[in-house]
């Protein structure tokens, strides 16, 4: 039982990761319903700008914010800070530069065509972050110390690291700062205008291509914030992560239903959970087959997913 | 349930039907053709005989030629074999994707299948676990696993194939775009995972008189995959073809990419291509018609997978191993490109894409690697980056050239309407313009008597 617990909390840690990616590809999707496939890779390229800002120059990082156990909790906070900004900040440019690029001029071609250009998209990233970071793995020694928090509080049965805590200090206010957005700002009203109907939203005055514009840059910040969990909370990075995490966080969206914010976030939960248990106790060979056999069954059987509205056409 | 598993019946014996009828109407359709577009009829006889007579004259005349006048590196056999086996892929990816308009992105899983069929059906793999069969193989008799000849195992992996391609696409129905996209993504996953995985397993069953236990039975060879395979063979007169190597392996190749090109032009003019234009233009009015569009989207994903089946079965025996990590997604894409590329609906276009993306991904890159390699030992290797190439030319190719270069005249017509429509629209005037526009090109007449499609765009728009 304290195993179970122990992998539900490491499944949580990783759907949160999840989430971040997954509303990128929810927002996307319900604004201009593409698919985009790019996406897993701008969350690739964040943990790759991450592990390069981190990493000793030893293990071929520029060592520019080097954190690590030893160093004291407000440098800690303030370098992590730091790296999360200048993520998002790049991965948000990247993502609003592809949209430009490769999205925009195909707005009213067939839907199959700006699909195949982010397809497209996603091996020229992927291949940058292979010229970048090399065909093989890197990794980093884990910046927090391995000490379980509850532990204190004479609770043994959980174990609750530093870095599981990390993961939702920074997912979770990013998830509420998100919700607030969309649904209180001028800014988020125009992209739920343009989600419903780009060519009413635009004779209503909403600058359709800038909302977009402004869509896909919370999208890559998103992927960016995710991508520094993912180098500081599982210490890994490689150049094809982006097409795997991509579409576990794809089927997250789905799941949830795409184009659902809450949706996208629950269905994070849930795969990352899913991850978790396979992982533990069936073999992890196998997960990436469940995660997909998990897709297929929603999109044949619920292709609305858990909480979405009626897309009966566009499924 | 049951409705679908009929439909797949019919894909099957419908492949053998199409089969019997593209070969037997084959002569009478060429002597019409040959009648009405003579010059044509004499430039594709000139090219087929160009291209048979290849390994002939490319090893002595052309492979001197592209190291003294040209400064081209020449296909050698390997990389001329693969051109086959990848146009015969291209041609069935355009069936699903071209014909049907379905997007098929796990194209690699019927291409995997494919060459695990003759890797169950021509290895000793299986003399591990007790099955030993030896009928008609080039091995003596009494050999450990199966061994069946390369004729018998290419029908038996169409077969197969299809009904995977009918069974995969029967959960794919009532999804439309790109959310079929996805689903078949990830069956092109799953497919190669099994491949993979199950290399141990371990199961008991025991049912009254069933009694099944395997322990750690190694059903796919696991990452390591399976090798040796047997190479395919046809004995004529004590003479052996041995097709593993040498020019012997492209004739072959070229024999099967001959018969794909054959069956899948035949698919087109058939009553079935017809539909299958009809349900990729408008699926709704498809079915108003008459279409009976289950079917028909079965009927494209089992026959657009048989031509995978032999690609790989013929792959797979060519190269006389079959492991697991050949078949990845960049495969699917690789082969949408070479669709895309030479321009979706047209069959040659997809053979010229595959040929000249093979060559370039083959030949030309590591060529160019090399050379800048003895120049600027430190610069990148382009042969390493190749699907940075490949990337960037799906992202221009959609922006610049959705058609693709050898567009089939239908697609062109398509497009250039719905460019009118578009228009209209941009500047306010409503639709009915639409109707004095001539969906059919004034060449359309050209391509034959069942060639003409029904107007559909045209026509709907009036109900």
């Amino acid at each position: 039982m304290d195993q179970l617990l122990q992998v539900l909390i490491i499944g949580l840690a990783n759907g949160l990761i999840f989430a971040l990616v997954a509303l990128g590809y929810t927002l996307v999707y319900g604004i201009i319903e593409l698919i985009n496939f790019a996406h897993g890779d701008v969350f690739m390229l964040g943990s790759m700008l991450a592990f390069f800002l981190v990493a000793p120059t030893t293990n071929g990082g520029w060592a520019i914010f080097p954190i690590s156990v030893d160093t004291p909790l407000p440098l800690l906070i303030a370098q992590i800070l730091a790296i999360l900004a200048i993520c998002m900040t790049v991965m948000a440019v990247i993502n609003t530069t592809i949209e430009r690029v490769a999205y925009r001029p195909l707005r009213h071609a067939p839907k199959v065509a700006p699909l195949i250009s982010a397809i497209g998209m996603s091996y020229v990233l992927q291949n940058i972050g292979l010229v970048w970071g090399g065909a093989y793995q890197r990794t980093i020694d884990s910046p927090f110390p391995n000490t379980y928090l509850l532990e204190p509080l004479g609770i043994t049965a959980i174990a609750i690291t530093p870095s599981q805590v990390f993961v939702g200090a920074v997912t979770i206010p990013l998830l509420i700062a998100l919700s607030w957005f969309v649904s209180r700002t001028r800014q988020g009203k125009a992209m739920r205008a343009t989600a419903q109907d780009p060519d009413t939203a635009g004779l209503m005055g909403v600058d359709v291509n800038r909302t977009i514009a402004i869509t896909f840059l919370i999208g890559g910040g998103l992927a960016g914030a995710a991508g520094v969990a993912q180098m500081l909370y599982n210490n890994y990075t490689v150049y094809t992560l982006g097409f795997r995490f991509g579409l576990n966080s794809f089927t997250a969206a789905v799941l949830g239903g795409i184009g659902n914010l809450q949706g996208a976030v629950l269905g994070a939960l849930i795969i990352g959970e899913v991850n978790a248990l396979s992982d533990r106790y069936l073999s992890p060979n196998w997960t990436q087959a469940i995660v997909f056999g998990v897709l297929i069954a929603i999109l044949v059987f619920r292709p609305t997913g858990l909480l979405g509205q009626q897309l009966a056409d566009r499924a | 349930m049951s409705a679908s598993t009929t439909t797949i019946g019919s894909g099957v014996g419908g492949w053998f039907g199409f089969l019997g009828s593209t070969l037997g109407s084959y002569p009478g359709r060429y002597r019409k053709a040959l009648k009405e577009h003579r010059g044509k009829s004499i430039g594709l006889t000139l090219l087929f005989l160009a291209i048979v007579t290849y390994p002939v004259i490319g090893h002595y005349v052309i492979s001197n030629i592209s190291r003294t006048v040209v400064p081209l590196p020449y296909p050698d056999d390997t990389v001329s074999t693969f051109m086959m086996i990848f146009a015969i892929m291209a041609i069935g990816l355009n069936v699903v994707v071209g014909f049907a308009g379905l997007l098929d992105l796990g194209y690699v899983a019927f291409y995997a299948i494919g060459a695990y069929c003759a890797a169950f059906l021509a290895s000793p793999h299986f003399g591990a676990l007790g099955i030993n069969l030896t009928f008609l193989g080039n091995v003596g008799p009494g050999a450990a696993g199966i061994h069946l000849p390369y004729w018998i195992i290419a029908v038996v992996a169409i077969i197969v194939v299809a009904t995977f391609g009918a069974l995969l696409g029967a959960p794919t129905l009532r999804l439309r775009g790109d959310y079929l996209a996805i689903v078949t993504l990830g069956f092109g996953e799953i497919v190669p995972l099994f491949f993979k995985n199950l290399s141990s397993v371990t199961f008991s069953l025991s049912l009254g008189p069933i009694n099944i236990q395997l322990q750690n039975a190694n059903w796919t060879g696991g990452v390591q995959g399976i090798n040796p395979i047997d190479p395919p063979f046809l004995p004529i007169l004590g003479w052996i073809f041995d097709a593993r190597s040498g020019p012997m392996a492209v004739y072959l190749g070229l024999f099967l990419l001959a018969i794909a090109i054959l069956v899948a032009r035949n698919l087109e003019l058939s009553r079935i291509g017809r539909a299958w234009g009809a349900i990729r233009e408008d699926e709704t009015a498809a079915e108003m018609m008459g279409v009976n569009t289950v079917r028909t989207k079965l009927l494209a994903f089992a026959l657009g997978a048989s031509f995978a089946g032999v690609a790989g079965s013929f792959q797979a025996s060519y190269l006389g191993a079959s492991t697991s990590d050949f078949f990845d997604f960049s495969i699917s894409i690789l082969v949408l490109i070479m669709v895309i590329l030479g321009g979706v609906g047209n069959i040659w276009g997809a053979v010229a894409g595959a040929f000249v993306l093979t060559y370039v991904d083959k030949t030309l890159l590591p060529y160019i690697g090399q050379r800048i390699g003895d120049i600027a030992p430190s610069l990148p290797n382009p042969a390493e980056y190749n699907f940075l190439i490949y990337g960037i030319i799906l992202v221009i190719m959609m922006r610049f050239r959705p058609q693709g270069f050898l567009p089939s005249r239908q697609r062109e017509a398509e497009l250039s309407v719905h460019g009118l429509e578009e228009a209209d629209l941009a500047m306010g005037i409503e639709a009915p313009e639409l109707d004095n526009v001539s969906v059919a090109p004034p060449g359309q007449e050209e391509t034959g008597g069942d060639a003409r499609t029904p107007e559909v765009p045209g026509e709907a728009r009036d109900l």
